[in-house]
C-alpha cells in the first residue's frame, strides 16, 4: 500500500513540477506495480491538476503553469493509453473532445485554457489549434471517434464559422452524432440557440459542467 | 528601424513553434525578470506612486524584448532586435504625430506623468457591432462631441442585406468600403469633414478597401493593426503595416496584455506590456494602444488592470518619447452608472500616468450599437480633470470608484445597459432625459470624490 501511495505521490508531483518526463516515468512505475491506469489517473494525476485548476480560478497560478501541467499529464496519460492499447483496451475517459478556434481567428488562449481544464476533468482532448476550417473539425472528430466538437471564436466577425459548422454537420447527417459546444468572448447562449449548437460555455468551468451533463444524458 | 529589415527577419529568423516561444521564451524570461525587477502589486496602490519601480519595469520590458524578440505566427519565425536598433529607434522618436486635415488637424503627443497637457481623446463606437441603418447616425453623434479629437473605430458592420459577413469575403470587402464611406459621411454631417478617423474596418486583410482620399479613410487618418498576446505578429498585420506605411498613414498599433496569461500575474504582464509597446514602436507604430485585459474577468477595470495600466504608462512616459493611449472596456454597459464609474477609474489611473485615452466600450456588448457618445463626453471630461490632480489624489479617487463596482464585474450579472437606439433620439441625436440624468449622476459622484470636472 505504501508503495502505491508513493507512486500516486510521484504522479501528482510530476504535475506540480510540470515535468512530462517525470509524469511518464511515474506512469510506467504505476503500470509495473500493477496499478490500474484509470485508478492511477484518478488518484495520482487528477487531484493535482484539479488543485492547479482551482488555483488558476483564484489567480494564484497562471496560464503557463496550467498549460505545462496539462502537458505533463498528457505525457503520463499517453503511457497508460499505449499500455491499454497493447492489452486490447482503452483508457476510460468522460468523453473525447475535438477542440479548435475557427477559421479566420488566430486567438488560442481561451481555447487552450478550456482544453487544459477539460483534460484535468477527465476528458480526452484533441486540440486542433487555431484557424480550423469547418471540414477539418468534422474530419478530426471522425478520426478521433469524438463525442464532442468544441469551437471557439474570439471575434464577433468569426462567430459566423460556428454557424457554418452546425450547418455543415447537419448537411452531412452528422449533427446528431456530435455534441457541438461553442464559446468565445462575443458568443452568447442566444447565439448558440440561434445557430442550433447543443451547448454554450462562458468559460472552462462552465464547459466542464455543461458537458458532464450532456455526456451523462448521452450515455444514460 | 527600416520595415524591410523586419519583413526580412520574419522570413529568415529562427524557426520555432508558438508553444515554445510563449512557454519557454516569453513565460520563462518574464518570470525571471519579474523577480529581478522586484515589482509588487498592492491592492491599496492602484495608481503607481513609485518612480523607481516604473523605471525598473521599463528596463525589464526592454530586456524581455531583447531576449525573446517578436514571433511571427504565420512564418513561425522569431524577429529579433539588437540593442543598438532598439536604443536608436527610441532615441529618435519625435514625441508627437499629426493626424487629420484642415481645421481638424490634431497633434497627438507623448505625455508625461502628472502632465498638465490634455490627453488626446480617441472616442467612438470602439468596434462594437453596428448595423447599416444606424451606422452614420451613431458615428455622427460621436463626431458632434467637441471633446472627441479622433473618431475611434466606427464599428463593425456585422451583416449586409440580411447576410452575416464572413471575414475575407467579397461581402466583407463591400462592408469595408461602406465603412469608409459611412464614417466619412458621419463626420461631414457633424460639420467636421476633416475629422481624423482611426479605422479598423473588418478583421481581415481586405480592411484596406476602406481607404479613399475622396470618400473614405484618408492617408492622414490613423490606421489600426494588432499585435497578438504576447509579443506575436502575423502576416495580416505585417501586410497592413506595409500598405499603410506606404501611403503615409499614421500607424495605430494595439495589443492587449493578458493578466493571468503567458506573462503570469500583473507584475509579469506589466513587463510583457512594456516589451510589446517597444516592439510596436520598432514595427513603426506612431502611437500604441494598451488594452490591459484580464484572463478571468475579461474587463479592463479590475484592480490588476488599473495598476498595470498605471505603472506601464508611467514606465513608458518616464523613459521614452513613445506615445501611448489606453483602451477602456468595462463590465457595466452604457446606460448604467457602473459603466461611467468603471471607465472613469481606468481613465484617471491611465491619464495621470502619461496616457492618452481610447474608448470607452462595454467588454461584452449585448447586441448592436451598445455604446454612448454622451458617456464618451464624460470620458473626455474625466481625462481633462485628471490633469489637475496629482497621483496621490488620483489613487484615492480610483480606490473609491473601484470599491463602488468591484463586486459587479462578472459579465454574466453586470448591468445590461441599453443601446444607442434606446439611449438617444435618433431624429435629433440628443440623449434621452434618463440617459442625461445618469451622466449628471456620474458627474456628481466624481465631483464629490474630489475630481475637478469643468
Amino acid at each position: 500500500m505504501s508503495n502505491e501511495s508513493e507512486i500516486f505521490q510521484k504522479l501528482a508531483q510530476s504535475i506540480w513540477d510540470f515535468d512530462p518526463d517525470a509524469a511518464a516515468a511515474a506512469a510506467k512505475e504505476a503500470l509495473a506495480a500493477g496499478i490500474a491506469p484509470a485508478r492511477a489517473v484518478e488518484e495520482g494525476f487528477s487531484p493535482a491538476i484539479r488543485e492547479l485548476g482551482d488555483k488558476f480560478d483564484r489567480m494564484e497560478v497562471f496560464l503557463p503553469e496550467l498549460v505545462m501541467a496539462a502537458g505533463a499529464m498528457k505525457a503520463g496519460v499517453n503511457v497508460f493509453e499505449e499500455a491499454m492499447k497493447k492489452a486490447g483496451g482503452s483508457l476510460a475517459n468522460k468523453g473525447v473532445v475535438v477542440l479548435g478556434t475557427v477559421e479566420g481567428d488566430i486567438h488560442d488562449i481561451g481555447k487552450t485554457i478550456v482544453g487544459a481544464m477539460l483534460s484535468s476533468a477527465g476528458y480526452k482532448v484533441v486540440d486542433l489549434g487555431v484557424e480550423i476550417s469547418v471540414p477539418r473539425f468534422l474530419e478530426a472528430a471522425d478520426e478521433a471517434k469524438a463525442d464532442i466538437i468544441a469551437a471557439s471564436a474570439l471575434l464577433s466577425t468569426t462567430m459566423l464559422r460556428q454557424k457554418d459548422l452546425v450547418e455543415f454537420l447537419t448537411s452531412r447527417g452528422k449533427k446528431e452524432k456530435y455534441i457541438v459546444i461553442v464559446g468565445g468572448a462575443p458568443v452568447t447562449q442566444e447565439w448558440a440557440d440561434k445557430i442550433g449548437a447543443d451547448a454554450y460555455a462562458r468559460d472552462a468551468q462552465q464547459a466542464i459542467k455543461v458537458l458532464d451533463g450532456l455526456m451523462a444524458t448521452r450515455r444514460a | 528601424m527600416d520595415l524591410s529589415l523586419i519583413l526580412k527577419r520574419s522570413e529568415l529568423g529562427a524557426l520555432t513553434t508558438g508553444d515554445e516561444f510563449l512557454l519557454k521564451s516569453v513565460s520563462m524570461n518574464t518570470m525571471r525578470l519579474a523577480r529581478e525587477a522586484k515589482l509588487k502589486f498592492d491592492p491599496q496602490i492602484l495608481v503607481n506612486q513609485d518612480d523607481e519601480a516604473a523605471d525598473r519595469l521599463f528596463q525589464a520590458g526592454r530586456q524581455l524584448l531583447l531576449e525573446t524578440g517578436l514571433y511571427c505566427t504565420s512564418s513561425r519565425r522569431v524577429i529579433r532586435f539588437s540593442e543598438r536598433e532598439l536604443d536608436e529607434r527610441l532615441k529618435c522618436l519625435p514625441g508627437q504625430v499629426t493626424v487629420g486635415q484642415g481645421k481638424e488637424l490634431h497633434t497627438v503627443r507623448h505625455r508625461g506623468v502628472e502632465d498638465s497637457a490634455f490627453p488626446t481623446i480617441f472616442g467612438g463606437p470602439f468596434n462594437c457591432d453596428t448595423d447599416e441603418a444606424t451606422f452614420v447616425k451613431f458615428n455622427e453623434a460621436y463626431a458632434r462631441e467637441p471633446l472627441i479629437d479622433i473618431l475611434f473605430f466606427p464599428g463593425y458592420l456585422k451583416e449586409l442585406d440580411g447576410i452575416l459577413i464572413r471575414p475575407g469575403s467579397g461581402l466583407s470587402t463591400r462592408a469595408a468600403i461602406l465603412y469608409g464611406r459611412y464614417a466619412r459621411e458621419a463626420v461631414m454631417r457633424a460639420g467636421r469633414p476633416d475629422m481624423p478617423i482611426a479605422g479598423h474596418a473588418v478583421m481581415a486583410l481586405n480592411e484596406i478597401a476602406c481607404s479613399s482620399e475622396e470618400w473614405g479613410l484618408r492617408s492622414t487618418d490613423p490606421r489600426a493593426m494588432v499585435l497578438i498576446s504576447e509579443l506575436q505578429v502575423d502576416d495580416v498585420t505585417l501586410t497592413r503595416l506595409v500598405y499603410y506605411k506606404s501611403i503615409g498613414a499614421p500607424i495605430y498599433m494595439s495589443f492587449t496584455p493578458l493578466i493571468g496569461g503567458y506573462g503570469g500575474g500583473p507584475e509579469g504582464t506589466a513587463i510583457t506590456a512594456v516589451a510589446s509597446v517597444i516592439a510596436s514602436t520598432l514595427l513603426g507604430g506612431d502611437f500604441v494602444h494598451i488594452g490591459p485585459q484580464h484572463i478571468k474577468l475579461r474587463v479592463q477595470t479590475n484592480q490588476h488592470s488599473l495598476w498595470l495600466s498605471s505603472i506601464v504608462n508611467q514606465a513608458i512616459a518616464r523613459n521614452s518619447q513613445m506615445i501611448i493611449t489606453t483602451s477602456h472596456t468595462t463590465a457595466g454597459r452604457p446606460g448604467s452608472l457602473q459603466f461611467a464609474l468603471e471607465f472613469s477609474a481606468l481613465a484617471i489611473a491611465s491619464v495621470i500616468s502619461g496616457s492618452n485615452q481610447s474608448g470607452p466600450r462595454p467588454a461584452e456588448p449585448l447586441g448592436n450599437n451598445q455604446n454612448s457618445p454622451l458617456m464618451c463626453r464624460l470620458f473626455a471630461e474625466v481625462g481633462r480633470a485628471t490633469t489637475r490632480i496629482d497621483r496621490a489624489k488620483a489613487n484615492e479617487i480610483v480606490l473609491a470608484l473601484y470599491q463602488e463596482y468591484k463586486d459587479h464585474l462578472d459579465l454574466a450579472t453586470s448591468p445590461r445597459g441599453k443601446t444607442f437606439n434606446e439611449l438617444y433620439d435618433l431624429n435629433t441625436l440628443e440623449p434621452s432625459e434618463e440617459h442625461y440624468a445618469t451622466y449628471q449622476e456620474a458627474r456628481a459622484k466624481l465631483l464629490a470624490l474630489g475630481l475637478p470636472l469643468d
